[in-house]
């Protein structure tokens, strides 16, 4: 008996063992064979067995590669920019752009586009500094082609703009001018040298220009899913969010008649599929098949995809100014070079013709792009004092700004008869006295004494605690690219006039802030001193009043949203108030130097200015707890 | 393992021998495991061996490969178009079977080809040829079927042009099974042409192919059509470069190839006369020892420098082209961080249909070499460190394996087959930091919702029908409210009927839910048809219309926020080394609570959807913190801080005080910090941001008579 329980003993032994053995095995065993593929696997590339034999397609004792040819003569159809452009006529001033004498408007938008050539900065009335120069071709489309205008040179240097495509058949014709054209042929265009432009309807505003349609983000499920262009103007729709409506007829509908107005003809759709010059048999299939690979696609990219169409719709083509600034800020950008706009500043808001290539080729250097670049803005400010004709030495506001632990350097912009006065307070950070030049727009220079990205731009008479301005700033840091600021205005629509007019009343909404107490991006010292019209500046120096309006626009068109205010101790606006220059109530009439509101909405195009109702407070403002607590105390002084 | 099953199977033999047996029975459990150790070692030490005798894809070239004779009357293809483009000459139409916009790409069985008299006519694969096909037949693009491919690779080696006699390689192709004028077909050519013109293109006619061609000219190119790929650097794969920090180095300029036309040898040297020592101008040795690799050495005068290291001591690097406008010299520049300074007319750069080279190079014009100095002169210190950071991560991506270089190349041929699938130039060209570092917000237009939109309250409820009612009437009150959306969490029980739920103005519908989950809150219901979303909670009946018209108009300014009432805030506690959940009433939040939030309804696509990890489901097993995660959503993805609006610190009714014991607190704020804990460490890092503002309407306690101000009555704490 014993021995059978031994044996049974050392057969379990065993018994466990070999399956120990074996669990211990198995997965070596797996780790083994598992790479092998099975006999049916799909038959890949070879391993071949002399692999570590083959010799490299470079061989050393090539021939050495050392007889250049010379670059090939440039001829017709293939320029490129290195070749058919000569960019040294281009140094020192960068692109200068002369309208050709033969560029005689003959039409509306011929009008149009010389017009818009003559408001941009690149525009030069003198031929012999110009580096390109302008050419309309004729609007009739079966027009001749006409003689070559003088100085044509074979082209070199010259941009053609032709509003239909091809109204003279040999391309070649043009030898070295660059073409700009609504629907280039693939085979004659040039990349990196020819412009493909939008076709440009008669009617396309000359300015401004209406915006977008999208008013929200995310608009209703569209009725359709998808639009299909056809001859005529007229849309077919097929495909809706609910169902999975097949493109099998029943979802069709014709749109009716054809229709004169855009906005009328546009269909309800979410995407628009508009097939190029060949009409193909195969457009059918081809609908089917973006309308398949569209239902798949990712709500966040069609959401991405309609904001986007927005944003460049409002950036480049809205008006027939913002097509040919954008044209030529292309051939700008082929001149800089390195120092071009970043594909990122082309491609996000608010786009290049806002984002100046001069101001810096850094995206963080600029107040839009800190989020997609992970970036911040720096964490101090430089305080901007103007001190005008009538003001008093501000003691009392440079011991305030330089309380401030954000202050990096405070800049007196002396513009006064006054002679300077001898002594300056003593200051913990750096205080630089700059000369003026007795000119309102004076104060928004590029001065290269700023050393920061944030400006306290201040006037002389203005009156703030240092809580108001940590506070100011630290807000600021969270809206770099708009401006905050303590005062401000509205701007509201006058029926009576039938025209813009603007109050500092106190009111429940405002759209402006004042630059006499503001932080801002030190960029829109460039943008202001360089992108705005010569004419608009010239009107802030002829009325002061008018430069708060215009830094104002310049920002709201540049973030289409609206300042910031910021709270602001009443004690300051008894004892010396930061001034509202124009009179309390918008509705009289003002003096015609003072409607600058009309006369910027004129140049801008259209009415930039955002109204908000919120002003940004500290968190404990005004509430009933300790003051303890609250981190600015100052701020609530009655 | 055999030895054990024996021994047992003979087991009943030993029974009289078994009290000595004990020991051999020892032994043996002793062999058995000893065996299995063995096994373990042979199997971890020899694992390649077994794979490689085992693999049935190893294969002795030259006993598989077929060999096909070719007539010399056999049809050669037409030269190549120069104007095809994609709609032209390409069949997309073959591509229908693709699933996952992805197309599939064939490759043709190695032969060898031999002319009539049995000469071959080329020589054997390269290497590199060879690690292309391999690297494409282990990618998700290959097919082994023919008649499903999309495109189709020859296994005729055409890298390099010296090697090939043109017309017969070309006759080769055209002989291929679906050769069909070469449509489709992808040819890889990285040194073209020949003495003494060199054409910019591979010289053997191919009709319709496509050419991924290394050194392509604005002349030869058909844009849209051909690729322009890197000519590879075997280097690449022999010497390791470690990533260097970017900043000015010892030679602001150097030149290193050595075969550049006397003329530029004379002008850069011109540029190290006039500039001194920033400027180093290398040449090959003449005077080095037998057995010394010359192609890894260069010399300057007398003195003998390392090639490619010497790369890595500059911060401008010159390519120049030479005969071809391809140089290997740029891959080698790029590897080492250093930007390369361009200089071949009419060039067209590697894969520049994607890649954006301003951001890491400099191009000048031949005629210009004399400035070059000036040129890059002007460049600021920090473009230029942001140039040497992405030559390299080019080089990292697209250049350093020949692998990287077929993919980027099907890549693509691919985004032109499906463009509304392609990959965006921000993930072709931005480096792994850029992209870890940045946000790009889902709701990036500026822009302010028109207010006659109005906006969708969604109320979560359980069984307080009571107090359920009360909010509805306060909210519905709301001017701007354009629908009330109920969400019934209660399986138990049914919805009180419909007669009696207060009568308001606007649509009430009740949407019952599956589950009593929180998440349900937040689930993108079709029945919201605002883009504006109220998230409120069955029980918040203290809040005025005033404040909450005030919300939904601060939400019309900041749309892509979450703006709601009371706020809170998250702190690093430094005792205990993490976060910490903070409701004290500070100067700073990071959160609001979503009790009372106003917020997009594309955000409850992304909490239902989008969710990283497993918070979503943690949220539900919990029953806590939905809020929390849906603050540390929105933060994420769009980068910025919350809205506190109005005064309100608290939503605690003041009847129900009583409930709300202190230690009932303690635990409550010891769950809520776990949550932010647990987020941050899903997230991977602390979205949240904090801010020392709230917004209150512009008058908020100004000096002005109340009655004209918009929202008077705007709560209390």
């Amino acid at each position: 008996m014993q021995f059978w329980r031994r044996r049974s003993l050392w057969l379990a032994l065993s018994a466990s063992s070999l399956l120990l053995t074996l669990l211990g095995f198995f997965p070596f065993l797996r780790l083994a064979v598992s790479p092998r593929p099975q006999p049916a696997a799909p038959q890949g590339w070879p391993r071949w067995l002399d692999t570590a034999s083959l010799r490299s397609f470079s061989q050393p004792e090539e021939p050495p590669e050392d007889v250049p040819q010379p670059p090939q003569a440039p001829h017709g159809t293939s320029c490129s920019w290195g070749i058919c452009f000569d960019t040294s006529r281009c140094r020192g001033d960068g692109l200068k752009v002369f309208a050709h004498a033969a560029a005689q408007p003959t039409s509306e938008m011929h009008r149009r586009i010389l017009a818009s050539l003559e408001g941009s900065r690149y525009h030069t009335r003198n031929l012999t500094e110009a580096c390109l120069l302008f050419v309309l071709s004729p609007e009739d489309p079966d027009g001749q082609c006409g003689p070559a205008p003088q100085h044509w040179n074979g082209g070199r240097n010259h941009l053609v703009i032709r509003l239909h495509p091809d109204p003279c058949p040999q391309a070649s014709q043009l030898g070295q001018a660059m073409v700009a054209q609504a629907s280039p042929r693939v085979d004659t265009f040039r990349p990196g040298f020819d412009v493909a432009l939008p076709l440009l309807p008669e009617a396309h505003p000359f300015r401004g220009g209406a915006p977008g349609q999208l008013q929200q983000h995310s608009p209703h499920p569209r009725a359709a899913l998808l639009a299909l262009a056809e001859e005529g103007g007229r849309w077919r729709t097929a495909g809706t969010y609910s169902s999975t409506c097949p493109w099998d007829g029943h979802c069709e509908q014709d749109l009716g008649p054809k229709q004169t107005r855009p906005e009328e003809k546009l269909p309800n759709a979410t995407f628009c599929l508009i097939p190029g010059q060949r009409a193909e048999a195969s457009r059918f299939l081809q609908a089917l098949q973006v309308l398949a690979a569209l239902q798949e696609m990712a709500p966040a990219r069609v959401l991405a995809l309609r904001q986007q169409t927005q944003f460049l719709w409002a950036a480049y083509f809205s008006s027939v100014e913002k097509v040919i600034h954008t044209t030529l800020e292309i051939i700008q950008d082929r001149i800089l070079g390195a120092s071009a706009h970043p594909s990122l500043l082309w491609n996000s808001p608010p786009g290049a013709l806002l984002a100046l290539s001069t101001f810096s080729r850094s995206p963080q250097d600029f107040p839009f792009y800190h989020l997609q670049q992970g970036s911040r803005p720096e964490g101090r400010f430089s305080a901007l004092i103007w001190v005008g004709t009538s003001s008093q030495h501000p003691l009392k506001l440079i011991q305030a700004v330089a309380g401030s632990q954000h202050c990096a350097q405070i800049l007196v912009l002396w513009s006064s008869e006054k002679p300077l006065p001898p002594k300056w307070p003593e200051t913990t950070v750096p205080l630089t006295v700059m000369d003026g030049h007795r000119k309102v727009s004076d104060r928004f220079f590029p001065y290269s004494a700023i050393s920061t990205d944030a400006i306290l731009s201040l006037d002389a008479h203005s009156s703030l605690s240092t809580s108001e301005v940590d506070f100011a700033f630290v807000v600021w840091q969270s809206f770099p690219e708009r401006m905050v600021g303590f005062l401000t205005w509205n701007h509201f629509w006058d029926e009576t006039r039938s025209g813009w007019g603007y109050t500092a009343e106190m009111a429940n909404e405002f759209s402006m802030v004042l630059t006499a107490a503001a932080f801002y991006h030190r960029y829109y010292h460039s943008l202001f001193t360089h992108s705005l019209p010569k004419a608009l500046r010239t009107l802030a120096d002829e009325a002061p009043a008018c430069v708060d309006v215009l830094m104002n626009f310049l920002v709201a068109a540049a973030t289409k949203l609206p300042p910031i205010k910021v709270p602001f101790s009443k004690q300051h606006q008894g004892a010396a108030p930061l001034a509202p220059r124009i009179p309390a109530s918008g509705s009289q009439p003002q003096p015609p130097h003072q409607d600058c509101i009309n006369r910027m909405v004129a140049e801008f195009g259209h009415m930039p200015l955002v109204s908000s109702r919120l002003r940004l407070d500290p968190v404990l403002f005004k509430d009933p707890v300790s003051v303890q607590r609250k981190k600015y105390r100052r701020l609530e002084k009655p | 393992m055999c030895a054990s099953v024996k021994h047992s199977s003979r087991g009943p033999a030993l029974i009289p021998r078994m009290k000595t047996k004990h020991r051999i029975y020892y032994v043996a459990l002793f062999s058995v495991v000893l065996l299995g150790l063995l096994a373990t070692g042979v199997f971890q030490f020899w694992p390649h061996s077994i794979e490689a005798s085992g693999d049935w894809a190893v294969e002795k070239r030259s006993a598989a490969v077929p060999v096909v004779r070719l007539p010399r009357d056999s049809p050669v293809p037409e030269r190549g178009d120069l104007s095809c483009r994609m709609h032209t000459c390409f069949d997309v139409y073959r591509c229908g079977f693709n699933p996952k916009n992805k197309i599939k790409v064939y490759i043709y069985s190695l032969k060898k080809y031999v002319d009539e008299l049995g000469a071959p006519v080329s020589s054997t694969i390269s290497r590199e040829y060879n690690e292309l096909l391999a690297a494409i037949a282990d990618s998700d693009y290959y097919t082994d079927d023919i008649s499903r491919a999309c495109l189709f690779v020859p296994s005729i080696d055409l890298l390099s042009q010296h090697a090939l006699r043109i017309r017969e390689t070309a006759q080769a192709l055209a002989q291929l099974s679906r050769w069909d004028r070469g449509t489709n077909h992808l040819l890889f050519n990285m040194l073209p042409g020949g003495p003494p013109d060199y054409n910019t293109a591979l010289d053997v006619p191919r009709d319709r192919a496509l050419l991924a061609g290394g050194g392509f000219s604005t002349w030869t190119y058909r844009q849209g059509y051909d690729v322009s790929i890197p000519v590879y650097s075997p280097l690449s794969a022999e010497v390791a470069l470690p990533e260097k920090g970017p900043g000015p180095r010892r030679y602001f300029l150097l030149s290193s190839q050595m075969a550049i036309h006397p003329e530029y040898r004379e002008e850069i040297e011109a540029l190290q006369a006039k500039h001194g020592e920033a400027v180093l101008v290398l040449d090959k040795c003449t005077n080095l020892s037998e057995g010394v690799l010359s192609i890894r050495k260069r010399c300057h005068k007398h003195q003998v420098f390392d090639y490619p290291q010497v790369l890595q001591e500059a911060t401008f690097c010159v390519v120049l082209r030479g005969a071809r406008l391809g140089q290997a010299a740029l891959s080698d520049v790029l590897q080492a961080g250093c930007v390369p300074v361009i200089i071949a007319d009419s060039y067209i750069l590697p894969f520049s249909e994607v890649l954006d080279w301003k951001r890491a190079s400099v191009v000048v014009p031949e005629e210009k070499i004399a400035d070059v100095y000036s040129i890059l002169q002007s460049i600021p210190r920090r473009q230029m460190e942001e140039m040497q950071r992405q030559a390299r991560w080019f080089w990292e991506a697209y250049f350093q394996s020949i692998k990287a270089i077929a993919l980027a190349t099907l890549q693509i041929i691919n985004d032109r087959i499906y463009p509304y699938a392609a990959i965006s130039y921000e993930e072709w060209n931005d480096p792994p930091a850029v992209k870890w570092s940045s946000v790009s917000n889902p709701l990036f237009l500026p822009l302010i919702p028109p207010q006659s939109q109005g906006f969708t309250a969604i109320v979560l409820t359980y069984d307080r029908v009571e107090s359920l009612f009360r909010v509805i009437t306060e909210v519905s009150k709301v001017p701007s409210l354009s629908k009330l959306l109920v969400v019934w969490n209660n399986q138990n029980k049914n919805p009180p009927e419909d007669s009696l739920w207060p009568k308001i103005r606007v649509p009430l519908k009740v949407v019952r839910t599956a589950e009593n989950k929180l998440s349900n809150r937040f689930f993108p219901y079709d029945e919201i048809e605002t883009e504006a979303v109220l998230a409120i909670d069955d029980d918040i009946i203290m809040l005025t219309s005033d404040e909450l018209q005030f919300g939904y108009e601060v939400w019309r300014e900041f749309p892509d926020r979450l703006v709601g009432y009371p706020g809170r805030l998250h702190l690093w506690d430094h005792e205990m080394n993490k976060w910490k959940y903070e409701s004290e009433w500070t100067n700073e939040v990071s959160m609001v609570l979503t009790g009372a939030a106003f917020y997009h309804k594309y955000f409850n696509y992304l909490y239902t959807y989008k969710m990283p990890g497993d918070i979503k489901n943690w949220v539900d097993a919990h029953m806590n913190c939905e809020d929390i995660a849906m603050n540390f959503l929105v933060a994420n993805v769009t980068g910025k801080a919350v809205i506190k609006v109005t005064p309100r610190k608290k939503f605690k009714c003041p009847e129900c005080t009583a409930i709300d014991g202190l230690s009932l607190d303690q635990t409550h704020m010891v769950e809520r910090s776990e949550c932010i804990n647990k987020f941050a460490s899903v997230f991977g890092t602390m979205p949240l941001k904090v801010v020392e503002h709230r917004a209150d309407p512009v008058l908020y306690k100004d000096d002005f008579p109340e009655k004209l101000k918009s929202f008077p009555n705007i709560g209390s704490l």
